[in-house]
């Protein structure tokens, strides 16, 4: 177990290091660099500046240096802890990033907290009874659910919540101060889309177990139906949902991107998609980091989760 | 203001004549620094009510109520440094701070702000400003004519950057060394002696060309009036003339501004300009498509702009007020004249031709804005010149497709980058639709906005929309004359510029019209643009906001506005 | 056919017939498709007749589909909504319905008549008709998105048969690669690309192999470790077959039963993913019509609950193809345990 978190640790950083290193080659272009000055100084500011003006425009922004020795800076800054100043916002990277992911981090936590215990539920109860009529309903209404792609749920959610019944706002950006109505939309968009994925891989998982010969043993062996359910199924079918759950901590990063975008939610994924747009390179970084980072914790925990929770699964 | 201007009886007995306009005469006479009530009431008509004589505020009801905050939906941008402002946002998020030295309404005539009168000279090459007594700074300074001087020359510093540079005013208190930069361009610096302080209230400008301009210059975006005592960013140390400050600012997010009450030494704060209403002042941000939703929604109490294609769903929100009002704005799809096959006047003159203006304005504004003749003045300037509207004649373009050995038919392609909306690009494809008839295939190109300002003035054929001016003379020195720095046609014809500057040399308006009259038909002759409308301005507010008006360049005036 | 079926010995006999039919079809429908969409401005006049034969195709194909699949209800309807929206692809040019860019009336709601034209399922802001929008925008979905997952698969097969196979450090070299890109969450990976190459049709091709070939690689990586010890191979092997040859002719035809069941999985994340990155702004652009791009265009503008129809049709219409994909996957794999 240790040797293959400390694997994972290396290979972390590894893959930290050759991103980074790749994007700030990316980012150092003349296209980005324009398209910088575009952002901020304005289409018809930036063709009309000279090019000393443009050239010192770039020098207080420190985009005149080459590749390497602005990407060694970084590195160094990053050792300090100073992730940089964001171009766009004028505050620095650190505060924006701590912001966005704390408003992420509650929209996540409040995700997990209602997703994992009903798509459990929910894909042992449908697996149960395989090919039953609570079954039918389940597997349909969950490849329904993650046949809708996330804009058209919001799109749809919005057109019935918000507009037609009036219950929540239309967009999540909380001017008024945070409230949990706010948070509704952008949190059903993503429950129904996770909640049917969860259940469709539980409800397999469990049909396989419920079919497989230990537990027909069990059956006919004479024991009550809700102990051999309790004791011997449900260990084995939740091996690879519970592996899945902590993966979609991936997942709901990369899902909280367009949803955000579309609520207009202040978190993690507006805050890279606008520094995107914009060019702003530090942030871009810093972001690109704290998900690679995310990511491959994610994966490092399913292994771990894995690891700990099947029996035959034991060395690392 | 006592003493009468030279050219003042001559305005006089043009209006008598009726060779003028009363409107015209009202403009002329503000021009050479008459007030708007005495203007009015020379021309014999009541003035618009304004609060008192020179103030530059539309009047309120008396009724109107203290108190409340405003909550504006709108791209928030930084504040960092008011002369170098490149987005109309940031100044309308610092005008309620800091204020101009003189104000154009919503109606295109300009008035006195911080400036209470100016005077030209007969050859309009010294102008001698008056600045308003009784102003106080926020740190309970008194406004001297010595900080408006330090403003200006910070203007005309090429080191700055600032754009104001680019207006004409500016740009005469600064003269070429005679230097090249390494692009090649022509190095510049301030007059020695361009800005004079006469006295504690008095400035004059001698500037190196005639001017017409100057007041109107004053009241651009960028023309923000500091305390000498400012260092970048704004946001950190707001302070000015005008009755809010900054309490909160985070780009992307909110602006938040409050009434200010007391000078930093503890004294009470009296605004010059009487009686302002709201308490606080926020704006918050919201992308052009979202702001109508904002409003349906009741998370702001107006918007920044209407644009066209949410008219529609404006009028179906219950409560709102709609407004709109003729700008000089428009979308020029310009053709760069020294590149094949534009270089050809015939094939210009045949695109001119095959294409129906006022049919492209009805189809994207419906019964809103106006029909313009490709000639980029407007009839809201003052020296509109009405030449003879341009029929649609698609045998003559083919005619001229012809001669030009087009016989075949053209394939052209016209770049827009839907900068302002996507009604640029339905402008576009009607254009489409219409040369098809005379066998010139256009192609749309539509690219993303950022794309769009790498190229904008390189693309052979595209389609840039133009701010409002409020004077006609304006936009063309900025667009055709010979070198200009936003000249993407390459248009240079002496004739023109010669013309031009005529022009802009001459106060009096008839005298104008008819100068203006020849760079009209050259400019139409040459055929470099197609330009089919002038937009209208929307703004859209909810039913509690009492005040809030559309302005042609979109800056929201906010002094006078109130809430129920 | 399972992939339990006999490998080596009979594989010139009637299993690759089959294969070729299939093939052959699908290259009917898919090639005209492709060449339409892509390169339509170079084609000029001639480019409809291009999709003539891929109609029959289609219909032909449909029935094949049925005909073997008749006992899982969920994979016919599956292959129903699919072979809809095919034949809606392939036959649209000749539809009689309006222009898709033409802007008629603005804001007419479904079902009614204004200045003379029916307006079946309305008009967006624009004032462009929503029905004729739908039907030519599952053009662009369909070809870019089927594209990019091929693109995918090859890229990711190719990579998988070769680091399964061989192993040692090709394996090393190609699962630290794979890491490399499995380390984003897919949506950062996507603007990434796209920001930098620009969007468009084939830099989404670039982005979604980026994002799928790694993870198809490490199925394909499995299935072949897992396969390399049979005797089929080691047949091969001892017979002195060129490893390409062996990966390409013995391997791959008998991995392939799972991995269809992923190709139709991965079709429908494919086309959400098109559909959510036209949305952002950066996939295809403007003004072709596309459902991702109607949804983006009416979401400020269904402000109001009676303009909801202009969100409402073009969702319906992504699910509807997205569904199809899923229960023809469903289908499959529940066929493929039955056996």
């Amino acid at each position: 177990m240790g040797q293959l978190l400390i694997r994972r640790l290396i290979q972390m950083l590894l893959i930290m290091l050759v991103v980074s290193a790749l994007l700030f080659a990316i980012f150092d272009s003349d296209q980005f660099r324009r398209k910088v000055a575009v952002a901020e100084l304005g289409g018809l500011g930036l063709a009309t500046l000279s090019a000393d003006d443009y050239h010192a425009w770039l020098d207080r922004r420190g985009l005149n240096q080459p590749f390497f020795v602005r990407y060694v800076a970084w590195l160094d800054q990053l050792g300090h802890g100073d992730f940089g100043q964001s171009i766009e916002k004028d505050v620095a990277v650190s505060t924006l990033l701590g912001e966005s992911l704390s408003n992420t981090a509650v929209l996540a936590f409040f995700v997990f907290l209602i997703m994992v215990p009903v798509s459990l539920t929910l894909g042992v109860l449908a697996g149960m009874q395989e090919g039953s009529a609570l079954d039918r309903i389940i597997s349909f209404l969950a490849v329904f659910t993650t046949s809708i792609p996330q804009i058209a749920t919001a799109a749809l959610l919005t057109v019935i919540l918000a507009l037609g019944l009036g219950w929540v706002p239309t967009k999540s950006a909380m001017d008024d101060g945070w409230s949990f109505r706010a948070l509704v939309l952008p949190l059903l968009t993503l429950l129904i889309y996770d909640i049917g994925y969860l259940v469709r891989m539980t409800r397999a998982s469990m049909t396989e177990v419920m079919a497989s010969h230990y537990i027909r043993t069990a059956v006919l062996k004479g024991l009550p139906y809700h102990r051999v359910i309790l004791r011997h199924a449900l260990r084995n079918a939740l091996i690879v949902p519970v592996t899945l759950i902590f993966l979609e901590l991936n997942g709901v990063l990369s899902q909280v991107v367009v949803v955000e975008v579309f609520f207009q939610y202040r978190g993690f994924g507006r805050m890279l998609f606008d520094a995107a747009n914009f060019g702003d390179i530090q942030v871009l970084q810093a972001g690109t980091l704290v998900a690679v980072c995310v990511a491959v914790a994610s994966q490092g925990l399913s292994d771990v989760a894995y690891g700990l929770i099947n029996p035959r699964v034991r060395v690392a | 203001m006592s003493i009468a201007h030279p050219l003042l009886p001559g305005l006089c007995e043009q209006l008598e004549r009726g060779v003028m306009s009363r409107r015209e005469f009202i403009r002329c006479a503000t021009l050479i620094g008459m007030t708007a009530r005495t203007a009015h009431a020379m021309a014999g008509s009541t003035a618009p009510a304004m609060a008192a004589e020179t103030l530059p505020f539309p009047a309120v009801d008396p009724g109107a109520k203290h108190g409340g905050i405003l909550r504006i939906g709108q791209m928030v941008g930084k504040m960092h440094d008011p002369a170098t402002y490149s987005w109309n946002e940031m100044s309308n998020q610092t005008r309620p701070i800091l204020e101009y030295l003189t104000m154009i309404g919503p109606d295109n005539v300009v008035r006195p702000m911080l400036v209470d009168w100016w005077q030209p000279s007969a050859d309009l090459r010294t102008w001698t400003l008056h600045v308003r007594s009784g102003v106080k700074w926020h740190n309970g300074d008194e406004l001297t004519a010595e900080h408006v001087a330090w403003n200006i020359r910070r203007w005309t510093d090429p080191a700055l950057g600032s754009s104001n540079l680019g207006l004409s005013t500016f740009a005469a208190l600064t003269e070429f060394t005679g230097g090249r930069d390494a692009k090649g361009k022509a190095v510049r610096r301030a007059l020695k002696n361009g800005v004079e302080v006469l006295d504690s209230h008095t400035v004059r400008l001698n500037l190196a060309r005639p001017t017409l301009s100057v007041a109107e210059d004053c009241a651009e975006y960028c023309t923000l009036i500091v305390h000498p005592s400012f260092v970048a960013p704004l946001s950190h140390q707001p302070m000015g003339t005008g009755p809010y400050t900054l309490a909160d600012l985070r780009v992307g997010e909110r602006c938040i501004l409050k009434r200010v009450t007391h000078t930093t030494d503890g004294r009470e704060f009296r605004y010059w300009g009487g009686d302002v209403y709201l308490d606080e002042i926020h704006f918050y941000n919201y992308e052009q498509e979202y702001q109508t939703a904002a409003l349906a929604s009741g998370s702001v109490d107006a918007i920044y702009e209407l644009t066209i294609e949410q008219l529609e769903l404006a009028q179906s929100i219950p409560g709102a007020q709609i407004l709109s009002v003729e700008s000089a704005q428009t979308l020029c799809c310009r053709m760069q004249v020294d590149v094949k096959p534009f270089d050809d006047v015939r094939v210009r003159r045949a695109v001119v031709k095959a294409a129906d203006n006022a049919r492209i304005k009805d189809l994207v504004f419906g019964a809103h804005g106006s029909v313009a003749h490709n000639y980029h003045v407007a009839p809201i300037h003052p020296e509109y010149f009405p030449l003879p509207p341009p029929v649609r004649d698609v045998a003559g373009a083919k005619q001229l497709l012809k001669e030009a050995g087009y016989e075949k038919g053209l394939d052209l392609t016209i770049c827009v980058g839907n900068n302002d909306g996507p009604w640029q690009q339905a402008v576009c494809e009607a254009l489409r639709d219409q040369v098809k008839d005379a066998g010139i295939n256009l192609k749309v190109e539509v690219l993303p906005a950022t794309k769009y300002w790498e190229v904008w003035n390189q693309v052979p054929f595209g389609a840039t929309s133009w701010a409002h001016r409020p004077l006609g003379t304006m936009a063309l020195a900025q667009a055709y004359r010979t070198g200009a720095s936003w000249n993407e046609t390459h248009f240079s014809d002496p004739k023109f510029d010669l013309a031009l500057s005529e022009a802009e040399a001459t106060l009096d308006v008839a005298e104008r019209r008819l100068k203006m009259q020849k760079v009209e038909q050259l400019l139409e002759d040459a055929a470099i643009v197609l330009q089919a409308f002038w937009r209208p301005v929307f703004s859209l507010a909810s039913s509690r906001v009492r005040g809030y008006r559309p302005h042609p360049a979109r800056q929201i005036q906010l002094t006078k506005v109130w809430m129920t | 056919m399972s992939s339990r079926a006999a490998p080596g010995g009979r594989r010139f006999q009637r299993p690759l017939t089959r294969t070729e039919t299939w093939v052959t079809l699908l290259a009917l429908i898919w090639l005209p498709l492709v060449a339409y969409v892509m390169f339509r401005p170079a084609l000029g006049p001639a480019a409809p007749y291009l999709l003539l034969p891929a109609g029959p195709a289609v219909i032909v194909t449909y029935i094949m589909a049925v005909r073997r699949w008749h006992e899982s209800r969920i994979a016919l309807i599956g292959v129903t909504l699919v072979g809809f929206w095919l034949l809606v692809a392939v036959t649209v040019p000749y539809l009689p319905i309006a222009d898709p860019n033409k802007p008629l009336v603005p804001l007419v709601p479904p079902a009614t008549i204004r200045q003379g034209m029916l307006f079946v399922l309305g008009s967006d802001v624009r004032g462009r008709d929503i029905l004729s929008r739908t039907l030519w925008g599952c053009q662009r979905v369909l070809v870019w998105g089927i594209t990019a997952t091929a693109v995918a698969y090859g890229v990711g097969a190719g990579f998988g048969l070769v680091g399964g196979y061989l192993g040692g450090w090709w394996d090393e070299l190609v699962s630290f690669v794979g890491n490399i890109f499995l380390s984003f969450p897919v949506m950062v990976l996507f603007i990434l690309v796209l920001d930098v190459l620009g969007p468009s049709g084939f830099n989404i091709i670039l982005a979604v192999t980026c994002s799928s070939a790694p993870i198809i690689m490490r199925i394909v990586r499995g299935l072949a470790l897992d396969a390399r010890s049979r005797d089929y191979i080691q047949a091969a092997q001892t017979r002195g077959e060129h490893p390409l040859w062996i990966m390409l002719v013995e391997l791959l035809p008998n991995v392939r039963g799972p991995l269809i069941v992923d190709a139709c999985l991965r079709l429908g994340y494919t086309t959400v993913a098109i559909t959510t990155l036209t949305f952002l702004g950066l996939g295809l652009q403007p003004p072709d019509p596309d459902w991702g791009l109607m949804i983006k265009e009416a979401a400020p503008a269904a402000l109001l609950w009676k303009y909801s129809y202009m969100l409402i049709v073009p969702s319906l219409a992504v699910s509807s193809l997205i569904l199809g994909f899923n229960f023809t996957a469903d289908g499959l794999r529940e066929m493929s345990q039955r056996d």
